[in-house]
């Protein structure tokens, strides 16, 4: 396992200590005195009419405290980030199986679970949509009063058809992805505890406390001054928990029974409830000339949205935003459309629509190059973007010559492959490689607020706060590794504090890899204006001339005094009244007013080298490197971390995950059918390489690597397995049927 | 299959006393005789460092050491475990950090943090029985156990540290 980044210093992130030793309280580790216990009841059915509910009989169950309805919402009964369009409770009609039908508070889960049973609900079945394309059918019954469609989206620049004529060769290619589960090992859950104001707290895990403050108002009627969120620590999201999931039901309860209400999800309920990746269809045509110049590029792109919006139409702008990736297309159509259906809610994910399209265009690419009989790296190369190219929707961009690094470190990786020549009977090795460009924060058109506040507090820290959440991506330490480096302080002179909505400043979304770019550019806005506060309070109060004091560890300190700080901050903070800086700003974006464009990207490159075993039929990934260029490194633990987590759950959608649904009905409910990567399924060979510097005159400091590690991984796979055995796989996860057949197909397995 | 539902299907279960010892300490409670011990632990007894994921037995993070067997603490019910003595993640370590918890925090063997309770239980196990393990050990001991934020990369230097210490690289 090697990486080139330094350690620059070994520090410990500041939540560890609690990690690993279990002291850490989780919010669905909390407990408050007086707490019932919540579950929810949902549909019977993926579609149905509800002829009525009667909770009667639940009610009278001893040791349940309330059951709730719809009737039971006092503000406007729908949720949803972007688009409200899902019902907290549905009235006359459940479109999905996770759809809440009534919530019960009791003493116990097991009595509230006893109480669901005894709710009955009158359904009338209604015919369903389990395919994106049964959606889209002219006389398909409508699941929105506006009909089937959440959205549509395009970019077209060029003469697509004119090119295509001039093309030496085209492939065209239908490709097909999974749905798939965050699988945060921390299951959605919390507390909501009830204020004597008539507001509430809420202790639960999400990626935008604002927002969740913003969306509960709306659905209890309160003002959202009468809200208060703990968002965090999490035991994972990736996405997952970025839209409400029981913070309404435990909200609703709380204020009806005037107790702390508490709803853990099992790993069940969660799969049933929670939103998944995207399932889509691409299929894509790409031409070129003789040498291998990529004239024209026609996507298409079906998305599965499942039955209500959330952040779908953003997803699948981000996928038509990337479907020429880091090469320069001069003639292009992507078209896209999201389609709801009565399956499960599909929503935000890491990488965001970028790993589905990704793998679509580094497959052409492949193919491509197959058919041109070329290197894969030179037909890149040759169509790769120059550091000043406008951006793949003809839009400005911070220019970056990352895409050409990238390409020449994986270039140089997969030169020394060394694949095992002398193929045992029934096992091909090959390698494989791919790239990525990913954008950053939220895109054109989209507020993005950023921002973050400093100052020393009472005590003499210096106090350091930032509307995001710690979801376990290493967000304390990439803010205090950030302090230290542009403060000069040492590590125990800072207290961090985020996830409150109370007290911290609003920074936006922990989504989307904006965290480290927003905390660096935070920074480098209030740590001079801090400064300066605190050394004139220094130097008056010292009376040393301001230009010989600097801040550092535990104080300020006299140029060539070496033996101490000259005032301690705990003093400073005793006589400064004032040292608060606050900034806010908005996120850097495109000047140019392309819908959902973005400006910051960052990009990555694997390299694998895969086993395929040719009488099972099974895949094995034997090493991994990655390239990724995101600027400078803020947190080298924290920086691998990323990479080779994203990196194994998208070896995890390559080669195993799906939640497969029967008639809109999850077949999967738990991980002894949803399979993700364990340790044997894993290279102990991953290798991490970053390239920091950034391009010349970039002002924008360190990007986000949460999603940029999960894009190129599934590519480079599919390139591998191709480089084995001589076939292309279009449909993930990689099924071992699929291989043996393919292997059968090209007579591989005649020995048999 | 959600097992998690069973005990809710049939709650009137008889209740019994039950004796554990819990990182030393000798407790009597009173539970259901199927109670799941990863609940006993949690919801009796405050001991919220042991985490619940799957309620199955398909994840490790509700690991714990059972007279010094590793086990999916949502896997046994009150009725095994009367008389057993049971160590949890709040077992370890003492006023400094076990050198297991300690390989993890400087190797970055964890993120979230949700999987690390049993991730360590689980590495504490095989530590004890084999102290200098190959890969194709780490891989067998640690197959049960589910971490979906590192990818295994810093839970594996974690381990080799520890090896390579133990056999002075
Ligand atoms: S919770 Fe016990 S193994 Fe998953
Ligand atoms: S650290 Fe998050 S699941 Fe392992």
């Amino acid at each position: 396992m090697k990486s080139n980044i330094q350690e620059k210093e070994d520090r410990v992130r500041p939540d560890g200590l609690s990690k690993v030793t279990g002291a850490l309280k989780y919010l669905t580790d909390l407990t408050f005195p007086n707490m019932l216990y919540a579950k929810i009841l949902r549909s019977a059915y993926p579609h149905a009419k509800i002829l009525s509910i009667n909770t009667a009989e639940a009610e009278k169950l001893p040791g349940v405290a309330s059951v709730i309805t719809y009737k039971d919402v006092p503000g406007m009964n729908r949720f949803g980030i972007i688009i409200p369009d899902q019902p907290v409770l549905c009235e006359e009609r459940v479109r999905t199986v996770g759809d809440a039908v009534a919530a019960v508070a009791a003493t116990s889960y097991e009595i509230a679970e006893m109480a669901l049973k005894l709710i009955q609900v009158e359904y009338e079945e209604l015919p369903i949509i389990d395919t994106p394309e049964k959606g889209l059918e002219p006389n398909a019954i409508k699941l929105h009063p506006a009909g089937n469609i959440c959205h549509r989206s395009s970019y077209i620049n060029g003469d697509i058809e004119e090119a295509f004529k001039a093309c030496e060769v085209i492939v065209e290619e239908t490709y097909e992805l999974p749905r798939q589960l965050h699988g945060y090992m921390e299951t959605e859950g919390g507390v909501v505890v009830p204020q004597e104001d008539g507001g509430i707290t809420v202790y639960a895990a999400t990626q935008h406390g604002f927002k969740d403050r913003f969306q509960l108002s709306r659905i209890l009627g309160i003002p959202e001054g009468m809200i208060r969120i703990f968002s965090s620590p999490m035991g994972g999201s990736f996405g997952g928990k970025d839209e409400l999931n029981i913070q309404p039901y435990a909200a609703l309860l709380a204020l009806k029974t005037n107790c702390p209400v508490k709803i853990h999800n099992t790993r069940a309920e969660s799969l049933r409830a929670s939103l998944k990746r995207h399932p889509m269809k691409i299929t894509a045509k790409t031409g070129t000339d003789r040498l291998g110049k990529i004239l024209a590029h026609q996507v298409k792109i079906i998305a599965d949205k499942g039955a209500y919006a959330t952040l779908g139409p953003a997803v699948l702008d981000f996928a038509v935003e990337h479907a020429a990736g880091p090469y320069i297309i001069p003639n292009i159509e992507t078209g896209g459309v999201s389609v709801f259906t009565n399956n499960g809610v599909t929503g935000e994910f890491r990488g965001f629509g970028g790993n589905q399209i990704t793998f679509a265009l580094e497959g052409q690419l492949d193919r491509l190059a197959a058919v041109l009989n070329m290197d894969p790296i030179e037909l890149r190369q040759i169509n790769l973007r120059n550091a000043t190219d406008l951006g793949p929707l003809g839009h400005r961009i911070a220019p970056t010559d990352s895409a050409a690094l990238v390409l020449k470190e994986i270039q140089r990786l997969y030169q020394k492959s060394n694949t095992p020549s002398k193929d045992s009977n029934w096992k091909r090795y090959g390698s494989g490689i791919a790239i990525a460009m990913h954008g950053g924060g939220l895109g054109f058109g989209r507020l993005d607020s950023a921002g973050g506040r400093i100052f020393l507090n009472k005590e003499g820290k210096i106090e350091i706060s930032f509307g995001f959440e710690e979801c376990g991506q290493g967000l304390l330490s990439v803010i205090e590794n950030i302090a230290i480096e542009e403060i000069g302080c040492s590590a125990e002179d800072i207290q961090i504090v985020i996830g409150d909505t109370s007290v911290v400043p609003v920074s936006g979304s922990s989504t989307a890899s904006r965290g480290t770019s927003i905390v660096w550019q935070s920074m480098q806005k209030m740590k001079e204006p801090f400064k300066n506060k605190l050394i004139q309070h220094a130097s008056i109060s010292l009376s040393i001339p301001a230009e010989n004091l600097y801040l550092g560890p535990t104080g300020i300190w006299e140029l060539g005094k070496e033996e101490g700080p000259c005032m301690t901050y705990k003093t400073c903070a005793e006589g400064l009244l004032d040292s608060t800086v606050l900034t806010s700003f908005h996120f850097p974006v495109t000047p140019d007013a392309v819908n959902g464009g973005h400006f910051l990207y960052s990009f990555g490159g694997v390299k694998v080298d895969v086993e395929v075993d040719i009488l099972s039929g099974m895949v094995k990934v034997m090493s991994i490197d990655h390239v990724i260029s995101a600027g400078p490194v803020v947190s080298p633990k924290g920086f691998r971390g990323q990479i080779e987590g994203g990196g194994v759950m998208s070896l995890g959608y390559t080669l195993m995950e799906e939640v497969k649904m029967m008639n809109s009905q999850y077949a999967t409910q738990n991980f002894d059918t949803y399979l993700m990567p364990n340790i044997v399924d894993i290279p102990f060979d991953t290798n991490v390489y970053a390239i920091e510097e950034l391009y010349e005159g970039d002002i924008y400091g360190p990007r986000g690597v949460g999603e940029i590690g999960t894009i190129a991984i599934t590519p480079a796979i599919i390139k591998a397995i191709h480089d084995a055995i001589g076939c292309w796989v279009t449909k993930l996860p990689i099924s071992s049927e699929d291989i043996l057949e393919k292997a059968e197909a090209r007579g591989m397995l005649s020995w048999i | 299959m959600d097992i998690n539902n069973k005990v809710l299907d049939n709650p009137i279960d008889a209740l019994m006393t039950i004796t554990l010892t819990v990182n030393g300490e000798k407790i009597d409670i009173q539970t259901a005789s199927t109670e799941k011990l990863v609940n006993i632990l949690r919801e009796q007894l405050n001991f919220v460092g042991t985490k619940i994921s799957c309620g199955i037995g398909r994840c490790g993070a509700c690991s714990v050491l059972i007279d010094n067997e590793l086990v999916n603490a949502c896997f046994v019910m009150a009725y095994q475990v009367n008389g057993k003595s049971i160590t949890t993640i709040e077992g370890l370590g003492g006023v400094t950090v076990d050198e297991v918890q300690e390989a993890f925090l400087t190797e970055g063997g964890f993120q979230c943090g949700y999987c690390t309770s049993g991730m360590i239980m689980a590495v504490k196990y095989l530590l004890a029985l084999n102290p200098n393990p190959s890969e194709s050990d780490i891989k067998e001991a640690l197959a049960g156990n589910l971490c979906r934020c590192t990818g295994y990369g810093g839970i594996i230097r974690s381990v080799q540290s520890l090896a390579a210490k133990k056999i002075g690289i």
